[in-house]
This record gives C-alpha cells, sequence and structure tokens, in this order.
C-alpha cells in the first residue's frame, strides 16, 4: 500500500541533492548568525550576577553555545520540504487537479517527499555535521559530561525525535499550505509559520527563560518537539524518562495535527479558485 | 519632476493591483508586526534574568532595538522589488521589458513595487522608541536628535544602496539573491548595542557594513552624548553619499553585461 508513494519519497531525496551547492551559502550566513548570537550570550552571561560561571534557567555558558549550534544544525538538517510552496504552485497553476484525480493522497505524496529529504540531508550532511559539532564542542568542553553507553540510548531517541520533528514540520506546512486555498497571501502565510516555529520551538531562545505562565502553555503545544527537546535529548539534559514522556507528546500532536489536516483538506477542495491552467 | 510624476503614477497602479487583494496586505502586515514582536519578546525575556547587558538597562537596549527598525523600515517601503531582482527576475529572463522603456531601469525597478508592510515597522519601531524613552531620564538636546533623525533617513540611504549594488550582480551571475541575504543580515547584528561585540565586528560595523555608524553611534549620542553629533550627522550623510555613488556605479557598470535568459 506504501508502495507507490515510493517515487515520491525518491524525487524528495533527488531533490535535495540536487541544491547540494546551497550548503555553501547557507554556511556562510550561519556562520554569522550563530556569531552574532554568541556574541550576544557572551555579554548576556558576562553582565550576569553570577558572571561567566553563572547558570541561567538551568544552562551554563557553555551550554547554551552548545545548544545555539545544535539547534542551527538541527533545523538545517531536519526541515527542508518546500511543502507550502509547492501546494501553492498546485493551487495557482491548476495542477491540483492531477492529484485530484489519481488514487495516491495528496498528504501522501507530501509526507513521503519529505521523508526522502531527511534522508538524504541525514546521510549527506547530518551525519558529517553533528559528528564536527559534538566533537568540536565536546573537545571544548562545551558539552556536559556524556556518560557512554547511556549516550548511544540518547542518540537513539534523539533519531526518533528527529523523525517526528521532521513529520511535525511538514503537516504544520501541509496545513499553512492548505490556508493558501482561502488566500492568495502564501509568502505571508510561510513567515507566519516559520515565525510561530522558531519563537515556540526554542530556536530563537530556550524555553526555560520564558515566564512561568506561557512556559506551562507552550510546553503542551507541539512546537517543542521541533527542536528544543530534540537537542536537549541529544545533550541528555533530560533524563530518559523526560525523553520519552516528551517524544509521546510530540507523537500523540502528530497524529492529531494529521486528522485536522484532513478535516481541513476536504473543507478547502470545495474552494478551490484555480488562477489559469 | 516628470520622474516624480512617474514614479507616483507607477506606485498608483502598483498599489491599485495590491488592493485587489486586502485580505492578503493583511496577513502579510501582521505577520511581519508578529515575527518582529516575536524577536522583542525573545530578548525581553533573556534581560529579564540580568541586571543590565553590557552596562545598558533594558529600556536602553530596548532603544537601540526600536531605532534599528526604522532604517530598515524606510528602505523596505521603497527597495524591497531589488530582491526579487536578486533573487528571481534576473534568472527568469523577466527583465527584458525594462531594457526597451526609454527610462533608466533602476528608476524602474524601483516604480515597481511600493511596500506599505514597511509602516508596520515603522510604527512598531516608533511605539517601542517612545515606550523605552518614556523609562529614560536623557538629556535631549537639539544635536542627539538631529542625529537620530538623519542616522535613520541616510542610514535608509546606506543599506537600500548595498542592496541595489549586490542585486546588480544578478546582472552578471544571474542570481545574487543569497549574496544579497548575507550581507542584509548583517544589519542584525545593529540591533543590539556596539558594546557587545569584540573590537574587530565593531570596526567591521562601522567603516565597512556601517550598520553600526547610523544605528549604533546616533543611539549612543543622544544616551550618553557619547559623540559630536554634528561631526556625525556629517559622517552618516558622507558616507550614504559615497554608497549610493558607488551603488549606481555598480549597477550600471553591471547592467551594460546583462544578456537576457530568454523567456
Amino acid at each position: 500500500m506504501l508502495k507507490k508513494y515510493k517515487p515520491f519519497l525518491r524525487a524528495g531525496a533527488m531533490d535535495t541533492l540536487s541544491y547540494r551547492f546551497n550548503i555553501l551559502i547557507w554556511a556562510v550566513i550561519t556562520v554569522f548568525q550563530v556569531a552574532c548570537l554568541v556574541f550576544l550570550w557572551l555579554a548576556v552571561y558576562r553582565s550576569s550576577a553570577g558572571g561567566m560561571d553563572a547558570e541561567i534557567h538551568g544552562f551554563t555558558f557553555r551550554e547554551m553555545i552548545a545548544y545555539v549550534v545544535l539547534t542551527t544544525v538541527f533545523n538545517y538538517v531536519t526541515f527542508n520540504n518546500d511543502t507550502l510552496w509547492n501546494i501553492n504552485n498546485d493551487i495557482r497553476k491548476g495542477t491540483i487537479g492531477n492529484y485530484l484525480i489519481k488514487p495516491i493522497s495528496y498528504r501522501g505524496k507530501f509526507a513521503a517527499t519529505s521523508f526522502g529529504s531527511l534522508l538524504t540531508m541525514t546521510l549527506l550532511f547530518g551525519i558529517p555535521f553533528y559528528a564536527a559539532a559534538l566533537l568540536t564542542l565536546g573537545g571544548l568542553g562545551f558539552l556536559p559530561d556524556l556518560s557512554f553507553p547511556a549516550f548511544f540510548v540518547h542518540l537513539g531517541l534523539f533519531l526518533v525525535a528527529g523523525l517526528f520533528a521532521s513529520l511535525l514540520n511538514d503537516v504544520i506546512a501541509y496545513i499553512f499550505g492548505v490556508f493558501c486555498f482561502y488566500t492568495t497571501a502564501s509568502w505571508g502565510l510561510n513567515s507566519l509559520k516559520e515565525t510561530l516555529i522558531s519563537f515556540l520551538s526554542g530556536t530563537l531562545l530556550p524555553l526555560a527563560f520564558f515566564p512561568a505562565g506561557l512556559r506551562k502553555v507552550v510546553s503542551w503545544m507541539p512546537f517543542a518537539g521541533m527542536s528544543q527537546n530534540p537537542v536537549l535529548i541529544l545533550m541528555m539534559k533530560y533524563d530518559l524518562a523526560e525523553s520519552l514522556r516528551c517524544l509521546a507528546l510530540t507523537g500523540a500532536w502528530i497524529v492529531a495535527l494529521e486528522l485536522f489536516a484532513k478535516l481541513l483538506f476536504s473543507h478547502a477542495i470545495r474552494k478551490v479558485t484555480v488562477q489559469g491552467g | 519632476m516628470r520622474y516624480v510624476h512617474l514614479y507616483l503614477t507607477c506606485i498608483k497602479r502598483s498599489m491599485i493591483s495590491r488592493l485587489e487583494y486586502k485580505k492578503d496586505t493583511l496577513v502579510a502586515l501582521s505577520s511581519f508586526f508578529f515575527s518582529n514582536l516575536c524577536s522583542l519578546a525573545a530578548l525581553y525575556f533573556i534581560l529579564q534574568s540580568i541586571p543590565a547587558l553590557a552596562g545598558y538597562s533594558l529600556p536602553e537596549v530596548g532603544f537601540f532595538y526600536g531605532f534599528s527598525m526604522l532604517p530598515i523600515a524606510l528602505d523596505h517601503l521603497f527597495s524591497d522589488e531589488l530582491w526579487l531582482v536578486a533573487y528571481r527576475r534576473v534568472k527568469d529572463g523577466d527583465m527584458d521589458m525594462h531594457f526597451l522603456r526609454p527610462v533608466p531601469v533602476l528608476f524602474q525597478v524601483f516604480a515597481e513595487t511600493f511596500q506599505p508592510e514597511g509602516f508596520g515597522e515603522l510604527i512598531l519601531g516608533a511605539a517601542l522608541i517612545a515606550v523605552c524613552a518614556s523609562n529614560l531620564t536623557v538629556a535631549v538636546t537639539f544635536g542627539s536628535v538631529a542625529v537620530l533623525f538623519v542616522g535613520a533617513l541616510f542610514g535608509a540611504a546606506i543599506i537600500t544602496s548595498l542592496k541595489i549594488a549586490m542585486a546588480a550582480l544578478a546582472f552578471i551571475f544571474k542570481r545574487s539573491g543569497p549574496l544579497l541575504q548575507v550581507i542584509y543580515n548583517f544589519s542584525n547584528y545593529a540591533k543590539y548595542p556596539l558594546a557587545i561585540y569584540p573590537d574587530f565586528i565593531r570596526v567591521l560595523l562601522i567603516f565597512v557594513l556601517p550598520f553600526g555608524l547610523f544605528i549604533s553611534l546616533p543611539v549612543d549620542t543622544l544616551l550618553y552624548g557619547k559623540h559630536n553629533p554634528w561631526l556625525l550627522c556629517g559622517a552618516i550623510i558622507g558616507c550614504a553619499a559615497v554608497f549610493f555613488a558607488l551603488a549606481v556605479w555598480v549597477w550600471t557598470a553591471c547592467e551594460r553585461r546583462y544578456e537576457s535568459t530568454g523567456s
């Protein structure tokens, strides 16, 4: 039954491969961005009451830098789909009609494509980048002490969390993509989605810095599972029980959002306005 | 005079086509507003956990942040089309029409879009400045206010000039968007006081990519009277003149090497 989605998986993988030169540009932009954050955190810890050795909201300076670097790599490797743009194109150009008459699910097509690109990214860039980041950070003493047999368990959980994060990201992109049936403001929708994710997933700032009430609410939302939780699992800041709890919550959200996406799509498809095609 | 008339006509036309999609403009505007609000909230949460950032209090850092939004917003209002030139339009062979008209191409690019989203940033920046200023006691002088105006206006001109020069490279390389992005992203550095950076970044931000010159130094002048306001005004205006002249020169030189990619 899943076999018919294999071509899309391969297409996603090939697509990602053909854009591998973008990585150079990504690297340049990212190095400057991370550097800016490092300077900011350096100033923050220097200015804090406890000085450079302070622990702010459970993070030492070294852990914070490790967190910044690892979330950056994680987001690059995990979030690689053009789902929103592709849906928008299908609507505007009218190619969506082609999918509606074929015996495959429109959602399934995107899930397969983004899984394909996750695999490529992980094999091609994920392994070298994580290895480089972990070895450098570890060598500089920026990682908490990793006790070894336990680390492999966390590494395994981290891979699962990465897969979950990718699925979650894809279903959220899909939901925002389906909103393009109602409005042509795809650019605004995309930036809304990116902001929402970067703020609530802990990419901009670990959720521990949020005020208590907001933190409580956000911790029950799906977003932390997209960035903060996987990285903290890898850094072993979460123990086994906490890690499993995070994974369960993320899993439940994936199911809930997939159901929501299904309902939304069946409503939206009656509204489709094709421009040309 | 003819160009003013032409510009207004083009912009009116572009606004009319925008009004067809009122709901979309609203979505775009609110997404912009929201994304700035989130960065601000993040900064606020960080500052809550420390007494001051490199000696700057919370309202002072907020003032920096708010002021940095003004030149960025002004540039955003007028020159958004340059992003499209850099990323897409040259590559798609979509620029040919401009070369057939008896008006400079650069002018036509500017007349193509007016981006009302910039007003969102402008309002948010001004509001942030107002809130932070009311929590600060500073000796306001005529000079220090003048330098803020000069910084915002001519700073916008410097940002636009940088964008023109980077977008122009697309005429040679077909796609210069990522390069433009790299340069433009340095404006993020100017959202915080220069004091948090090591010396070489400070030098870079004042003399090479002068975001610090027209954002950080004017604010420091207002808050602490660190620099002579009139000298600083002169430096910013001079810098804007040089950057603009260079940008137009680069644009003209690159334009001459334009080859259509076909359609």
